[in-house]
C-alpha cells in the first residue's frame, strides 16, 4: 500500500507525482495524492464500480458546484483515504491524464498507469438516506453527508448568473438545472424537509459533527442579500429546532454579509461560524472571473465584509474560501506561477492578521463553467500553496476547526492542520 | 504485517492487561499514555481508541500513518512483558467501524466523544521482561560485564 509512483506530467516538465512527495518530504503524501487526484480527476474500473453497494455506499447526492454524476450509471460520490483524509471528487470522462480507482484482491486502490498509489474506500450511506420527509422528498435530497459533516444546501440558483455575472469558475445553475431535470431534486428546499432530515440524522450516533449551509446568492430584498438572510434563518431555526441548546456545531458559506446581516443570522440561529469566499484574493482578477460579484459589491467591500464578521463570530471562527489556482487562468491570470502564488499568499496574509483563516480547495475546471476548457496549475503549485495557507495559521495562531479534514474535506491546507493543530 | 500469536492476542483482550502506547512527535520528543482498552481486531491489527481529537497521541499518529513512522505498545502482567512496534495503518473517522467503537465507547463512559480509531498493524514482538533482556544480552554481548561479578568468591 501506498506504493507511490508514477506519472503525472507527462513531456509538460512538471514533477511527478513521486517526485513532488520527495521534494516536500515535509508534507502528508496523502494530502499530496488529494490535491492531484483532484487536479487531474480519475475514472473507475468496471470492477471498482461492481464494488459500489447501493445499500452501504452514498451514489446519489444534492451537490451545489460540481456534478451529481455523469452518465446512467451509479458512481460513488467520493473517497475516503486510509488516513481518513477526503478527496471530494467526481470522475470526469472529460479528464485528459486520469487516475483509475480500481478494485485489486478485493480492496479499492487508486491507480496511475496500472501501479498502485494508495487505498481507498466509498463514502458510506447515513441511516437517514432512504427516507422520506412528510412532503415526499428523499432526505438524501434534502441534506448530504460529506462524509461526518450535514450539508444542507437550501437553494441551489444563483442570481448572479442573471445578466452574465456568473463566476467563471462555477456551474451552479447548469448543475442545479441538470439536477432537477434528470433527478428532480429541487432547487429550493422546505424548512419542514430540513427540520425532519436533521432531526432523523441525529438519530444515528457518532455520524456527524458539523451541520453547514451553502446556497447560491440572491441578491433581492430592501438591501443585497436581505432575502437570503431570512432564508438562512428561516432554515437555520428549523435544523436548530433539533437541538437541546441554542448554539450548535455549524457552518454557513454564504454570500458577503454586511455587519447588520450577520448580527441578525449569529443573534438569531445557532450559527456558530462564517464563510464568505473572497474565491480570487486578487481584486484585478475577481472583477474578471467574479463579475457579478464585483459590480454588485465589489472586491474591497466583499472583503471588508468578511474581515467585519470577525467582530460577530470570533477569532478563528471566519474563513474565506479561494478557488486554488484559478488565478493562473487564461488570457489574464497570472501565469508564472511562483507569481501566483505569492499574490495568494501576501493576500492570504492579510486576511490571517486581522483573523480570518484562507482556505483553498483545487480548482477543477469543471462542465458547465465558463472555464472548462481550462488546465490547472502543476501539483507542486498546489502543496506550495497548501502549505503556505496552512503556516500562515501557525504564525498567526489562527485555527481553523471549523473547516477541518473531518468537518469539510476539502481543502488540503485545513488538513495539513491536523499534523499540528493550533489552539483557538 | 506480522502476525500476534494467540498467546499475546489473549493478553490484549484482557482489560486487566497493563498497555502502553508510546509515540513520538516530529521532532522525535516520546509520549507515552497507558490504556487498558487497547485490543486486538479480527484481522490481527491492533486497535486505540483515541478519545481527543488534538491530544499530543492523536496528533503522534496522524504524523506517524503519513510519514510511517513506528510506535511501540507494551504489554504488562505481573509474570510476563511484551512489546509489539508497528505502524498506523488506519486512521477510522467515520463509517460502520468507527461506529461500532463510538458506541462501545459510550457504553465505557457515556461522557467519551470517539475521536479516532487507529488501526496499527504489527512488524516486530520482543518478550520484554528482565529475563528475556539479560539473556539477550548475555548472548550477543558476552563481553559486557563489571568483572566483580567473575572474582573468586563472588557468587
Amino acid at each position: 500500500m501506498c506504493a507511490v509512483t508514477v506519472q503525472s506530467a507527462s513531456n509538460t516538465g512538471e514533477l511527478t507525482l513521486k517526485e513532488v512527495i520527495a521534494k516536500y518530504s515535509g508534507v502528508s503524501p496523502f494530502i499530496i495524492i488529494k490535491s492531484d487526484i483532484t487536479r487531474r480527476s480519475f475514472v473507475y474500473t468496471e470492477q471498482a464500480l461492481a464494488a459500489l453497494d447501493k445499500t452501504k455506499h452514498q451514489y446519489q447526492q444534492r451537490v451545489l458546484i460540481g456534478s451529481n454524476g455523469d452518465g446512467q450509471q451509479a458512481v460513488p460520490v467520493s473517497l475516503l483515504l486510509r488516513d481518513g483524509t477526503s478527496i471530494i471528487a467526481m470522475p470526469s470522462p472529460h479528464a485528459r491524464n486520469p487516475y483509475v480507482i480500481d478494485q485489486i484482491d478485493g480492496k479499492l486502490y487508486i491507480t496511475d498507469h496500472g501501479e498502485v498509489v494508495e487505498e481507498v474506500e466509498y463514502w458510506y450511506k447515513p441511516d437517514y438516506y432512504d427516507k422520506i420527509t412528510s412532503n415526499g422528498t428523499p432526505m438524501w435530497q434534502v441534506a448530504s453527508a460529506r462524509p461526518q459533516r450535514l450539508d444542507i444546501d437550501p437553494n441551489s440558483h444563483c442570481h448572479f448568473w442573471h445578466k452574465g455575472g456568473a463566476c467563471k469558475f462555477c456551474n451552479i445553475n447548469a448543475n442545479s438545472t441538470r439536477s432537477h431535470k434528470e433527478q428532480n431534486i429541487q432547487k429550493q428546499l422546505q424548512a419542514q424537509d430540513v427540520y425532519e432530515t436533521v432531526r432523523e440524522a441525529l438519530k444515528q450516533p457518532g455520524a456527524f459533527t458539523n451541520l453547514k449551509m451553502s446556497s447560491g446568492s440572491i441578491l433581492s430584498g430592501a438591501e443585497i442579500f436581505d432575502d437570503e438572510v431570512e432564508m438562512y434563518i428561516e432554515m437555520l431555526q428549523a435544523a436548530g429546532a433539533n437541538f437541546k441548546q441554542r448554539k450548535f456545531p455549524s457552518t454557513l458559506v454564504a454570500s458577503a454579509f454586511n455587519e447588520r446581516q450577520l448580527a441578525r443570522l449569529y443573534e438569531n440561529t445557532g450559527l456558530m461560524t462564517y464563510t464568505s469566499d473572497i474565491e480570487i484574493p486578487n481584486e484585478e482578477l475577481f472583477a474578471w472571473i467574479c463579475k457579478g460579484k464585483h459590480q454588485e459589491v465589489g472586491y474591497r467591500e466583499w472583503k471588508r465584509r468578511i474581515i467585519a464578521a470577525v467582530d460577530i463570530f470570533g477569532r478563528g471562527n471566519v474563513t474565506s474560501g479561494i478557488v486554488g489556482g484559478c488565478e493562473t487562468a487564461h488570457p489574464h491570470g497570472i501565469q508564472d506561477e511562483a507569481e501566483a502564488l505569492k499574490v495568494v499568499l501576501e493576500e492570504a496574509e492579510d486576511f490571517a492578521r486581522q483573523g480570518v483563516s484562507m482556505v483553498h480547495c483545487v480548482w477543477v475546471p469543471i462542465q458547465g463553467s465558463a472555464f472548462h476548457n481550462q488546465q490547472t496549475p502543476s501539483l507542486e503549485y498546489y502543496v506550495q500553496l497548501a502549505k503556505g495557507l496552512s503556516d500562515l495559521r501557525l504564525k498567526y495562531s489562527l485555527n481553523a476547526d471549523m473547516d477541518n479534514y473531518r468537518k469539510c474535506g476539502n481543502h488540503p491546507d485545513t488538513d495539513l492542520d491536523r499534523g499540528h493543530p493550533v489552539a483557538g | 504485517m506480522t502476525t500476534i500469536n494467540e498467546h499475546i492476542a489473549a493478553l490484549l483482550r484482557d482489560p486487566q492487561t497493563g498497555k502502553a502506547l508510546a509515540t513520538t512527535d516530529m521532532h522525535g520528543v516520546p509520549h507515552i499514555i497507558l490504556d487498558q482498552t487497547i485490543t486486538i481486531n479480527d484481522q490481527g491489527q491492533l486497535v486505540y481508541l483515541e478519545l481527543i481529537e488534538t491530544s499530543q497521541t492523536n496528533v503522534n499518529l496522524v504524523n506517524s500513518i503519513w510519514f510511517k513512522r513506528k510506535v511501540a505498545i507494551t504489554l504488562h502482567t505481573p509474570e510476563e512483558t511484551y512489546q509489539i512496534k508497528g505502524v498506523p495503518a488506519y486512521s477510522i473517522i467515520c463509517g460502520p467501524v468507527f461506529e461500532h467503537y463510538y458506541r462501545l465507547a459510550l457504553e465505557r463512559n457515556p461522557d467519551y466523544d470517539l475521536s479516532t480509531v487507529w488501526l496499527i498493524e504489527p512488524e516486530e514482538i520482543n518478550a520484554d521482561t528482565y529475563a528475556h533482556r539479560k539473556s539477550k544480552e548475555q548472548a550477543e554481548h558476552p563481553l559486557v560485564m563489571h568483572l566483580d561479578r567473575l572474582a573468586l568468591g563472588a557468587t
